[in-house]
C-alpha cells in the first residue's frame, strides 16, 4: 500500500513539472500586461487625425475635407474619395507609414474626402438620394468651382464604392476617372457572413422601429468575422509585442478605427440592404434612386476595380462583376493578395496598390 | 328553443347590459372627469388600459425573444464542442514540447475559426439570428408604445409625432436644397 501510494506521488510529480519555458513566457506575458499602461497610451488619449486638412464645405453632418500637401500637383483633375457608411475614414490616413491620403498628395495628386459624419436621430430619413444627388453632388460641384475644371476623379471605398457606382451612373459628365476599391455590388455572389446575414435580415421592420442602425449591431456584425484571430489571438500579439513601439502605436490607431462605428442612417440602410443584398437589383440595372434608373451601362468612363483576394467583408465575387457591368472601354480589374484593410492600410499597399493607381490615374487626369 | 340558442341569448343580454351601464356610467361620470382634464391622471385613466394591453404583449414577445437566444445559445455550444472534438483528435498527432507550443495555439485557432466561420455562413445560423433581431425588435416596437402613452399622458410628443417632424423637416430640406440648386444655375447661366 505505502509502495504505491509513493508511485502515484512520483506520478504526480511528474504531471506537474512545467517547462521552464513555458513558465517564463507566461511570467513574461504577465509582466507585459501589467507593463501595458506604462507603455501605451488608452485610445481615447490619442488623435486620429494625421495629415492636416480644410474643411472647405459642410452641409447637416457630411463634411469636405481638402488635405494641405507641400508636393507641387502633378494633373489638374483633383481625387475625390468617398468613405464607406462602416466607421471612419481615418483607417485611409492611419499613420504616415501607412497613409492612403498622403501617398497620393505625394504622388502629386489634389485629393478631398467626404466625411459622413455621425447621423443622429434626426437623420434617419436620409437615403442613397440625399447622399448621391444631394452630399456628393454637392462636394463635386464645389470642387469643379474651386479647380475650375469640369470633371473629378472619384474612388470609393467598400460601401463608399457602391455610393460611388450610382453616382457615376447619374452623373457620368462629371466623372473624369473612377476607382471601385473592394466595392460592394453584386450581393448575391456575396459569399461572406456579412451578406449571409443581411439577406436575413428584417430590414424594415429596423428602419421603421429604431430608425438608425445602431453602431453596436454593426459592431456586433464585424466581430463574428474571424472571432478567434480578431477577438483573442489579435490581443495575445499586442500584449507580447508590448515593448514594439511602431507595433503597438499601429494597434492602438487600429483598435480605436474598428470600435468607433457611427449609425447609419434606417432609410439609407434599408434602401442598401435591399437593394444590393436582398433584391440583388444594382448589377441587374434595376435599382431606382429618386425615381431614376441606375444603369451601369451609363458608366463609360476609365474604370479601374481594386479586389483584395483575402477579402472577407467584401468577397471578390461581390465586386467584380462591376468591372464587366460597365461600358467603359478603357478598364483595369486588380486583383491584390491581401485583405480588406489590407489593400488601402498596409505596407504593402503602399508598395503595390497605391503607385499602380497613382500611375493610373495621372495617366488618365488633365495636366 | 335548444340549450345553445337560449345561453347565448342570455350571454347577448349580459353583454349588452353591461355594455349599457358601462357607457351610462362613463357618461354620466364624465363631467366630473372634466374637471381633471388638464392634469395627467384622466389621460393615465384612459391609457392605462392600452399600457397594460402592450405590457401583456411584451410577455408574449419576451418568450420568443428568449426561444430564440436559447436556439443562438445552442448553436454556439454545439458548434464549440464539435470543434473541441476535432481539436482532441489532433492533440495526440502534436508533439508536447515547448517548441510546439505556438503550433498547437495554430491550430486550435484554425480548427475553431473554420467551425465557427461554417456557422455563421449557415443559413440555419441567419434565419435564427434574424428572427432573434425581429424578436427583439418586436419588444422595441412595445416598450416605444408604453413609453408613447406616457408621454401622451403629460402632454408631450411622442415619438410618432417627432418622426413625423422629422420626416416633414427632412422633406423641407429637400425641397430648399433643390430650390438652391436651381437658382444657383440661374445665376450661373446669367453670368453673374
Amino acid at each position: 500500500m505505502k509502495k504505491y501510494l509513493t508511485m502515484e506521488k512520483m506520478e504526480m510529480e511528474s504531471e506537474l513539472r512545467i517547462d521552464p519555458k513555458i513558465l517564463e513566457e507566461f511570467l513574461q506575458m504577465n509582466k507585459n500586461i501589467l507593463d501595458a499602461p506604462k507603455l501605451v497610451a488608452a485610445p481615447d488619449e490619442i488623435s486620429m487625425e494625421m495629415t492636416p486638412y480644410d474643411v472647405v464645405c459642410s452641409e447637416g453632418k457630411m463634411r469636405l475635407l481638402h488635405f494641405n500637401s507641400a508636393q507641387k500637383k502633378q494633373v489638374k483633375t483633383p481625387l475625390l474619395i468617398t468613405y464607406a457608411l462602416i466607421n471612419r475614414y481615418h483607417i485611409l490616413d492611419i499613420h504616415p507609414q501607412k497613409s492612403w491620403v498622403r501617398n497620393m498628395l505625394e504622388q502629386g495628386l489634389d485629393v478631398y474626402l467626404i466625411d459622413w459624419g455621425t447621423p443622429t436621430t434626426m437623420d434617419r430619413y436620409l437615403g442613397f438620394d440625399d447622399y448621391v444627388n444631394g452630399y456628393m453632388d454637392n462636394c463635386v460641384d464645389f470642387i469643379l468651382k474651386e479647380s475650375g475644371i469640369d470633371n473629378v476623379s472619384m474612388q470609393g471605398y467598400c460601401t463608399g464604392g457602391t455610393l460611388a457606382t450610382v453616382y457615376a451612373s447619374l452623373h457620368p459628365k462629371k466623372i473624369k476617372n473612377l476607382i471601385l476599391t473592394a466595392p460592394v455590388i453584386d450581393g448575391s455572389r456575396d459569399s461572406t457572413v456579412v451578406a449571409n446575414l443581411a439577406k436575413h435580415m428584417d430590414v424594415d421592420k429596423m428602419a421603421d422601429i429604431i430608425g438608425n442602425v445602431p453602431p453596436e449591431f454593426m459592431y456586433y456584425v464585424f466581430s463574428i468575422l474571424k472571432p478567434f484571430e480578431q477577438g483573442l489571438e489579435k490581443y495575445v500579439q499586442f500584449f507580447k509585442n508590448i515593448h514594439n513601439k511602431e507595433y503597438v502605436e499601429n494597434f492602438i490607431r487600429v483598435e480605436k478605427w474598428l470600435s468607433d462605428t457611427p449609425p447609419i442612417p434606417g432609410e439609407l440602410f434599408r434602401e442598401w440592404i435591399k437593394n444590393v443584398y436582398q433584391d440583388n437589383l444594382l448589377i441587374r440595372n434595376q435599382m431606382h434612386v429618386s425615381g431614376r434608373q441606375i444603369n451601369l451601362k451609363n458608366i463609360s468612363m476609365p474604370v479601374f476595380t481594386q479586389v483584395a483576394v483575402g477579402d472577407h467583408l467584401v468577397s471578390p465575387e461581390c465586386s467584380m462583376p462591376i468591372h464587366y457591368a460597365v461600358s467603359s472601354e478603357d478598364k483595369t480589374l486588380r486583383m491584390y493578395a491581401t485583405g480588406h484593410v489590407g489593400m488601402i492600410a498596409s505596407s504593402f499597399s503602399q508598395k503595390k496598390v497605391l503607385p499602380e493607381l497613382g500611375q493610373w490615374i495621372k495617366e488618365r487626369s488633365e495636366k | 328553443m335548444s340549450y345553445t340558442e337560449e345561453y347565448k341569448k342570455s350571454l347577448g343580454y349580459y353583454k349588452h347590459v353591461s355594455l349599457f351601464w358601462t357607457d351610462l356610467v362613463s357618461l354620466m361620470s364624465s363631467r366630473p372627469q372634466s374637471l381633471m382634464a388638464t392634469g395627467p391622471f384622466r389621460k393615465l385613466g384612459v391609457n392605462a388600459k392600452k399600457a397594460n394591453a402592450e405590457m401583456i404583449e411584451i410577455n408574449q414577445g419576451l418568450a420568443e425573444f428568449n426561444a430564440r437566444l436559447g436556439e443562438y445559445y445552442k448553436q454556439l455550444t454545439d458548434t464549440w464542442n464539435e470543434a473541441q472534438k476535432q481539436f482532441s483528435k489532433k492533440v495526440p498527432e502534436i508533439p508536447t514540447d515547448t517548441e510546439h507550443l505556438d503550433a498547437t495555439k495554430r491550430i486550435w485557432i484554425d480548427i475553431f475559426e473554420n467551425y465557427f466561420t461554417r456557422l455563421f455562413d449557415s443559413s440555419e445560423f441567419a434565419e435564427n439570428f434574424g428572427k432573434l433581431v425581429s424578436s427583439e425588435l418586436d419588444l422595441a416596437k412595445h416598450w416605444n408604445n408604453v413609453a408613447s402613452l406616457m408621454l401622451e399622458t403629460v402632454n408631450m410628443p411622442t415619438k410618432k409625432e417627432i418622426d413625423e417632424l422629422y420626416k416633414e423637416l427632412h422633406l423641407l430640406r429637400k425641397r430648399v436644397a433643390k430650390l438652391e440648386k436651381i437658382s444657383n444655375h440661374g445665376e450661373n447661366g446669367n453670368g453673374k
